[in-house]
C-alpha cells in the first residue's frame, strides 16, 4: 500500500510497522524499546511521530475528500503516535521532522535521562550506546532536571557472567521479553512500580543458556559481559566479524580484540542462521584463547624434554624422521572443527605421504549429510511438525532457539533495506506457543523437553529399538496400510502416541526431523531415523558432533578404507602420527600406545596429556584465529574469520602443511589458507574468498554422501554411563574461569536415588573411569536422569553415546560436606 | 435552575423531573437488600430469564438501541462493544466486570456491590448471555473488602440455588463468576493491565490491538464493562430500550450516579438523568459549596478541572458537551474545590496519588508523572520554586499530555495543565513569595 513519510512516497507490505516504513523511507526516528525478533510494545516513547491517514465515508465507501484541495483528506491522530506500535494505513502520511515532533522526542530523551546517571566517561558502553547516540540526536543538550536521580545498585551481578547497573536502565524491557520470548525461560522481570522499578530475578541467578544476549541488546551500559567489564573501550576494540567453530550451528561473531585479547565475543547478525542470537558457551567460552599457557613456538624433543626451536627446524626434524616410513603407516587426524581449508591441507599432506589413514574426529559411525531432503533453519523455524532426537540446546543452541521460533508460528519477516524489521507486529507478549507440533524423544529429560508437546525419554539402551519401531510403523502406514505391532514394544511410548505422531509429520508439508549423534553413533539407528524421516516426507537437520564434521565429510577428509579410521591410529599398524588439536591421551591405554610410536607430532594451544607424549610440538591457533570456511548443520558455507590475537608463531594445520612441505622440498595443495581454497572451488564449484559474512547455501549432495564408514565398534547399545552433549566444552573449562564460576565443573548428573544407593551427594568430586577415560566429574542429583544411567559430558576424545562406567574404580576426590567445612 | 435546557423537553434531563425515579440505587442502603430472598422478592433475576427467552443478538441490539453507553469513565457505548465478539468459534469467552472502582473521587460502584451484589451478577449474566460468554471474571479492587465479602456471599447463594452453575434457571445456558480480589494499584482500573493482573502477570497496559474482543483474558473473546454498565442492562431488559432512551440526551442517554466530594453541604452519590445540569447537582442535590468555591473537577481527578463560574455550572452533563467546554465526564466523581484551597497544594496531592500508581511501564510516566512532577511540586511548596519552574511545569507537563502508553499520564498531567490555566497566579505568588496564596488550614474545623 503507499504511504507517504515526509513527503517520500513509497510502497509498503500490509502490516508493516510504521518505524519500517519510516526507516524504508530512509528517515530516521529513535527508539530503545523495540528490538529486531522481537514483539514492539510501545514502551520507551523514543519514536513517537504525528501520523494522519485518509477515511472512507461509511455509506458511500469513498475517500472523504479535502473540499479545498479535492485530495483525500488526512485526520491526524490527536496525540503523537508510537511507530512501533502502530501499522501502516493506505493513504497514512507520517511526519517525523516537523517542530512539534521534535520537541515530542525532545521530551522524551530529557524523560529517559531523568534518572540515568550519565556516567558515560567509566561505563563500558560509552561509545556503543544507543542512548548516548540517541541524546546527541535528539536531545536538547542541556538538563533542566536539577534533583538528585535515583540511586540503586551499580554492580548487581545477575549471574557470574552479567552484571547489571540498575541506576542506567532505562526500563526499555528488552532483556525481560527477551527472556519470555526467545528462549522461553522466564528468568527476569520488573520488580516495584513507578519510578522505583527495577529489573531483578525472583531467585539468585539466571538459569538459561541463552543469557548473554541480554548485554548485546541493552541500549545502554545497564547489563554488561562481566567477562569484558571495564577491560576497554569501544573504540579501541577491532572487530572481526566470523562465525563460531563452537558448534555446527554456524552462528554469527563478532569477536572484540584489544592489544591481541580477546575482551568478548557478540553475536553477529545472520538472519537466516542465528538471527541475533548466540548462546552462552559460545559467547562466554573464549577466555582460554588468552590463557597464560599457550603454545606459541614449535617444540622438539631433546633428550626427553622438549625444548623450543624454529618452524624450519622442527619441519626437518618431522621430515627427517618420517623419510623413508611405509605411508600407510602414517595417521593424521584433525578434530571435527577444523576448517575446510585445513582439511585440504590435511588431505595433501597425506596424498604427499602416500597415506590413506585420514580421519576426523570425533567422527559418528554414520554420515552427518543428509540424503534425501535437508532442512534449512529457516525450514526448523517454520515448521509446524518437528520430531528431534537428541538434545540439539546443547548440541547447537542456535538450533534450539529455531525451533521455539516454530512454536511462535510467525513466518520469518522479509528482510528491509535496513535489515530485519525493527517492529514485527506479528510478535507479541507472551504469545501462546504451539507446543503440540513438537515432539522429542531422548534417552534423559532435556531443556528443550519444557516446550514440547510430547517428549518421550527412553531408556538408553534402546533408542535403536525405538527408531527401528517407529521407522517400521511409519513403513507400513504409507499406503494406508496396517502395521504388523512386533515391534510395539520397543516404541517407547503408546502405538497410538507414535501413530498420531506419524500423521502429523506426514501430514504436514513442512515437517522436519532433527537427529544428532545420539542417532548417528550407530548406523542402525541412523538408518532407522533415515527411513522413517522419509516415509512421512520430513526434510532431516542432522546435528554433528562438531563445527565442520559435515564439511569436512562432504570434501572427503575421510580414511581411504574403512579399516584406516581414528581409532586405527591407536593400532600397532601405526608408525608416525599427525593429532591437530586432539588430545587421545586422556585414555591411558592409548597414551601407552602413543609412547610407542616412532614420531608423535602434536599441532596443539595447549600443553595436554598428548603433547606431553609428542616428539614434536606444533603451535596452534584457536578457533578464533583461523582464516577459513566451515560447512554449518543446514549446508551453508561461512566464513571464519581470524581475530588479532597475539599467540607467538601459531598457525592452523594450513601453516603446518607449508612448512611441512617445505622441508619435504615441495609445494602442496594447501600451503596456505588462498592454495587451499583454489582446491575447494574444485570440490565445491564455491569461492570461500568471496562468501559474504551471511554464507551462501552449498547445494545438497546427490543420493549416499560418502561410502567411507567407520569400522570400529558401533556406539554401543550397552553401559550405564551415557557420554552426553555440552554446550559448554569441558575441554576449555579450566581456562574459561567466568564461564567455569556460572555453569560450574565438569557434572556426573544421577538420579537421586542412584546417588543414594552409591553412597554420594551433590557437590562430591569424583574421579570415575568411563569408558576407560578416568573422569574428574563433580557429583550432581538430576531427576531428570533416569535411574541407574550416570551422565557426564562429552569430550572430543570421547563422543556422545554409552559407555560402561568402572563404578568400583570410583575415587572421590572431595566430599561436598568437607568443602564446606 | 435550567441554565442549559435540554434540547428536547421530553427527555428526563432533571431530577426534579417527576417522571425520574431512581432504579439501580433502588435498593441500596435497604436493611438486608442483599440477600437473594430479597432481591427475588423484588423481581430479581425477572430480567435475566427474560434475556434467555430472546435471540442473544436481540439482546446486543436492544442495549444498543438504549444508547448505554460505559460507565467507567470512557463512555463507550456498551452494545457496540458487545457486538465486537468475535463469531462463537468453541473457544472459552469472558465477560469481565472491573469493579478496581479506584478514581479519586468515585464511588458509585462500591454501595452498588455492597447493597445490591445480586444486580450486579445478574447485569454480567445478561451480557455473557449475549455474547456467548459462560464465564464471568468479576475483578474487584482488593481494599472493597466489605463489597467483596457481600459478593462472594451472593456468588455462594446463587451457585446454590441454581442462579449460577450449569443451566443457570434451566435455562440451559452455563454461567458462573470467577471472583478476583485487586492488590491495590489503581493501574488496574485500565482494561488490558486488569486482564494482565487477573492472568497472574504484572498488571502493565497491554497493547491495543488487539482489543479485548479478539484477545482479552488468557488470549480469548473477552467483553469488559463497568459496574454500573453491567447493572444498567438489567432495567434496560426488564423496562426496554425506550425507557431507558427517554432519559438524557441525544448524545448520552439514560441513568448516571454522581459521586459529589469536596467542600460541598451534602456529598455523596446521587442517581441522576443524563443531561443534568452541574449547577443543578451541587446546588440542589449537594446544597449548595460550604463557601466560596473556585473550581470543581466534573469526573474524577483524572478530568481537567473547571472554573466554578456560570459559563461551566449550566453545562448539562452530557459526554459531549463536557469534552467540548475541554474536560471529560469521567467516573461521574464531582469534586469541589473552595476558594481558599491552595490549588498548587491540591494539584501535588493529585500528583502524588499518580506518581505512586504510576506502573513504570513508559518513559514519561515513570520519568516525569512518577518522578520529575511531584519534586517540582514539592520545590514549589517548600517554598523555594522560582518564577521559571512554573513555565519548566508548564512545559514538562504539556510534554506528558497525549505522549503515554496508556492514559494513565494524561490523567496526571490534564488536572495540573487547567490549574496552570485557571489558576496560574497561584503557582507564581508561591514562586514569587515562597509562601501559598491561601495557607493550608485544617478543614475538620471549617
Amino acid at each position: 500500500m503507499k504511504i507517504k513519510v515526509n513527503e517520500v512516497e513509497l510502497d509498503v507490505t500490509p502490516g508493516t510497522s510504521v518505524i519500517d516504513a519510516v526507516f524504508a523511507a530512509g528517515h530516521d526516528v529513535p527508539y530503545f524499546c523495540s528490538q529486531e525478533y522481537m514483539s514492539p510494545i510501545g514502551a520507551c516513547r523514543m519514536c513517537l511521530a504525528k501520523i494522519g491517514a485518509p477515511r472512507k465515508d461509511r455509506a458511500t465507501n469513498d475517500w472523504i475528500l479535502d473540499e479545498e484541495t479535492g485530495e483525500p483528506k488526512i485526520f491526524w491522530f490527536p496525540n503523537p503516535m508510537a511507530t512501533c506500535t502502530t501499522q501502516v494505513m493506505e493513504g497514512m502520511v507520517v511526519d517525523t521532522i516537523s517542530k512539534d515532533v521534535k520537541k515530542a522526542q525532545n521530551a522524551m530523551v530529557e524523560f529517559t535521562l531523568v534518572n540515568h546517571p550519565l556516567d558515560c566517561p567509566t561505563c563500558d558502553k560509552g561509545g556503543a550506546c544507543e542512548l548516548q547516540d540517541r541524546a546527541y540526536e535528539y536531545g536538547s543538550g542541556e538538563s533542566r532536571f536539577v534533583f538528585d536521580k535515583r540511586h540503586q545498585e551499580k554492580h548487581h551481578a545477575l549471574s557470574e557472567l552479567i552484571t547489571l547497573d540498575r541506576e542506567r536502565c532505562i526500563h526499555c524491557k528488552r532483556c525481560v521479553r527477551y527472556f519470555e520470548e526467545v528462549p522461553g525461560d522466564e528468568v527476569l522481570d520488573f520488580i516495584e512500580r513507578g519510578g522505583h522499578t527495577y529489573i531483578g530475578t525472583l531467585e539468585d541467578g539466571l538459569p538459561s543458556p541463552f543469557t548473554g544476549n541480554i548485554t548485546d541488546i541493552c541500549p545502554v551500559g545497564a547489563l554488561l559481559d562481566t567477562t569484558s567489564r571495564f577491560r576497554g573501550r569501544n573504540w579501541e576494540y577491532h572487530h572481526t566479524d566470523t562465525t563460531s567453530l563452537d558448534d555446527p550451528s554456524g552462528a554469527a561473531l563478532r569477536i572484540d580484540t584489544r592489544t591481541g585479547r580477546i575482551e568478548r565475543i557478540k553475536a553477529g547478525l545472520n538472519d537466516d542462521v542465528n538471527k541475533t542470537w548466540i548462546d552462552d558457551g559460545t559467547r562466554f567460552g573464549h577466555e582460554y584463547a588468552d590463557a597464560e599457557d599457550r603454545i606459541t613456538r614449535p617444540m622438539v624433543r631433546r633428550d626427553g624434554t622438549l625444548v623450543e626451536t624454529t618452524w624450519a627446524d622442527a619441519a626437518r626434524e618431522i621430515a627427517e624422521r618420517i623419510a623413508g616410513m611405509d605411508g600407510t603407516r602414517i595417521g593424521i587426524a584433525l578434530r571435527g572443527d577444523a576448517t575446510l581449508e585445513e582439511g585440504v591441507a590435511a588431505k595433501a599432506l597425506a596424498d604427499h605421504l602416500g597415506s590413506g589413514r585420514l580421519d576426523t574426529a570425533p567422527r559418528p559411525a554414520a554420515s552427518v549429510l543428509p540424503d534425501g531432503a535437508a532442512a534449512t533453519l529457516r525450514d526448523v523455524a517454520t515448521s509446524d511438525a518437528l520430531f528431534v532426537v537428541g538434545d540439539p540446546t546443547e548440541e547447537a543452541g542456535i538450533v534450539d532457539l529455531r525451533i521455539k521460533d516454530a512454536l511462535k508460528g510467525v513466518e520469518p519477516a522479509p528482510l528491509f533495506p535496513h535489515g530485519p524489521a525493527i517492529a514485527d507486529l506479528r510478535l507479541k507478549e507472551r504469545m501462546p506457543r504451539k507446543r503440540e507440533i513438537l515432539t522429542i524423544c531422548a534417552p534423559y529429560r532435556t531443556d528443550l523437553m519444557k516446550h514440547a508437546g510430547q517428549a518421550h525419554v527412553p531408556p538408553a539402551t534402546s533408542m535403536v529399538d525405538l527408531l527401528h519401531a517407529l521407522a517400521e510403523r511409519a513403513s507400513a502406514t504409507v499406503d494406508g496400510g496396517t502395521p504388523s505391532g512386533a515391534w510395539d514394544d520397543a516404541l517407547g511410548m503408546t502405538a497410538a502416541e507414535a501413530d498420531a505422531l506419524i500423521t502429523r509429520m506426514r501430514s504436514s508439508t513442512r515437517g522436519v526431523m532433527i537427529w544428532s549423534a545420539f542417532v548417528s553413533n550407530d548406523p542402525r539407528a541412523d538408518e532407522a531415523a533415515r527411513t522413517f524421516a522419509k516415509s512421512v516426507g520430513a526434510k532431516t537437520l542432522i546435528l554433528g558432533p562438531m563445527a565442520n564434521t559435515a564439511g569436512l565429510e562432504r570434501i572427503s577428509v575421510l580414511p581411504s578404507h574403512d579399516r584406516y579410521d581414528y581409532a586405527s591410529m591407536f593400532t600397532p599398524e601405526t608408525k608416525a602420527l599427525f593429532l591437530a588439536s586432539l588430545d587421545p591421551a586422556v585414555d591411558p591405554k592409548v597414551a601407552d600406545r602413543l609412547r610407542e610410536l616412532d614420531l608423535l607430532v602434536v599441532h596443539a594451544a595447549f600443553p595436554t596429556a598428548t603433547s606431553a607424549l609428542a616428539d614434536v610440538v606444533l603451535p596452534a591457533v584457536t578457533g578464533y584465529e583461523k582464516d577459513g570456511t566451515t560447512l554449518n548443520v543446514e549446508g551453508r558455507l561461512l566464513p571464519v574469520r581470524a581475530a588479532p590475537v597475539e599467540a607467538g608463531t601459531a598457525t592452523d594445520f594450513t601453516g603446518v602443511v607449508k612448512q611441512l612441505g617445505e622441508a619435504f622440498g615441495t609445494r602442496l595443495e594447501g600451503r596456505s589458507v588462498k592454495s587451499a581454497r583454489r582446491v575447494l572451488r574444485k570440490l565445491l564449484d564455491v569461492d570461500a574468498a568471496e562468501l559474504p559474512t551471511t554464507g551462501q547455501p552449498l547445494p545438497p549432495v546427490r543420493g549416499k554422501a560418502s561410502g567411507a564408514r567407520a569400522v570400529r565398534e558401533y556406539a554401543r547399545a550397552t553401559g550405564d554411563a551415557l557420554i552426553v552433549p555440552s554446550m559448554v566444552r569441558v575441554e576449555h573449562l579450566d581456562r574459561n574461569p567466568h564461564l567455569r564460576a556460572e555453569r560450574g565443573d565438569a557434572a556426573l548428573r544421577a538420579h537421586p536415588a542412584t546417588l543414594h544407593a552409591h553412597g554420594l551427594t551433590s557437590g562430591d568430586v569424583v574421579t570415575l573411569p568411563i569408558g576407560g577415560i578416568p573422569r574428574q566429574l563433580r557429583v550432581t542429583a538430576s531427576e531428570g536422569v533416569p535411574e541407574g544411567l550416570w551422565l557426564a559430558p562429552t569430550l572430543p576424545e570421547q563422543p556422545v553415546g554409552l559407555y560402561d562406567a568402572n563404578l568400583a574404580a570410583m575415587v572421590r576426590e572431595r566430599s561436598a560436606t568437607a568443602e564446606v567445612a | 435552575m435550567s441554565g442549559a435546557v435540554a434540547d428536547k423537553p421530553d427527555t428526563i434531563t432533571s431530577r426534579h423531573d417527576p417522571r425520574f425515579e431512581v432504579t439501580l440505587y433502588k435498593y441500596v442502603g435497604v436493611e438486608g437488600a442483599h440477600t437473594l430472598d430479597a432481591y427475588l422478592a423484588h423481581g430479581g433475576y425477572g430480567a435475566a430469564k427474560k434475556a434467555f427467552g430472546m435471540e442473544p443478538s436481540e439482546v446486543v441490539d436492544l442495549v444498543k438501541a438504549s444508547g448505554l453507553r460505559g460507565r467507567g469513565g470512557a463512555g463507550f457505548p456498551a452494545g457496540v462493544k458487545w457486538s465486537f465478539m468475535p463469531p462463537v468459534d468453541g473457544r472459552q469467552r469472558f465477560v469481565v466486570c472491573n469493579a478496581d472502582e479506584s478514581e479519586p473521587g468515585s464511588c458509585k460502584d462500591r454501595y452498588l456491590m455492597e447493597d445490591d451484589p445480586h444486580q450486579l451478577l445478574e447485569g454480567m449474566m445478561i451480557a455473557g448471555y449475549a455474547i456467548g460468554a459462560t464465564k464471568g471474571v468479576l475483578y474487584i479492587r482488593g481494599e472493597y473488602y466489605h463489597a467483596y465479602e457481600r459478593l462472594r456471599d451472593a456468588i455462594e447463594e446463587a451457585r446454590q440455588r441454581g442462579y449460577l452453575g450449569e443451566n443457570v434457571m434451566d435455562s440451559g445456558f452455563d454461567f458462573d463468576v470467577i471472583l478476583h480480589r485487586g492488590a491495590g494499584a489503581y493501574i488496574c482500573g485500565e482494561e488490558t493491565a486488569l486482564m494482565n493482573s487477573f492472568e497472574g502477570l504484572r498488571a502493565n497496559p497491554r497493547l491495543k490491538p488487539p482489543f479485548p474482543a479478539q484477545a482479552g483474558v488468557y488470549g480469548l473473546p473477552t467483553t469488559i464493562n463497568n459496574v454500573t454498565t453491567l447493572a444498567s442492562a438489567v432495567h434496560i431488559i426488564e423496562k426496554g430500550a425506550d425507557w431507558y432512551a427517554a432519559m438524557g440526551t441525544d448524545d448520552s442517554k439514560g441513568i448516571h450516579h454522581v459521586q459529589i466530594s469536596g467542600a460541598v453541604n451534602r456529598p455523596g452519590v446521587f442517581e441522576v438523568p443524563m443531561g443534568i445540569t452541574y449547577r443543578e447537582i451541587i446546588f440542589d442535590l449537594a446544597g449548595g459549596p460550604k463557601g466560596p468555591a473556585k473550581a470543581f473537577i466534573p469526573g474524577g481527578t483524572s478530568c481537567p478541572l473547571f472554573p466554578f463560574d456560570d459559563e461551566h455550572l449550566d453545562l448539562p452533563m452530557e459526554y459531549a458537551a463536557v469534552a467540548k467546554a475541554g474536560s471529560m465526564m469521567g467516573t461521574g466523581g464531582l469534586i469541589v474545590i473552595p476558594e481558599d484551597q491552595c490549588i498548587v497544594d491540591a494539584m501535588y496531592n493529585v500528583t502524588r496519588f499518580y506518581a505512586h500508581e504510576s506502573c513504570g511501564k513508559c518513559t514519561p510516566c515513570r520519568e516525569g508523572v512518577s518522578t520529575w512532577l511531584p519534586k517540582m511540586f514539592q520545590k514549589l511548596l517548600a517554598g523555594l520554586g522560582t518564577p521559571e519552574d512554573v513555565d519548566l511545569m508548564e512545559d514538562m507537563v504539556s510534554n506528558l499530555r497525549g505522549t503515554a502508553f496508556c492514559p494513565l499520564a494524561d490523567a496526571c498531567a490534564w488536572p495540573v495543565q487547567t490549574s496552570l490555566k485557571y489558576f496560574r497566579n497561584e503557582y507564581e505568588h508561591l514562586a514569587q513569595h515562597g509562601t501559598p496564596l491561601h495557607p493550608r488550614k485544617d478543614r475538620w474545623q471549617s
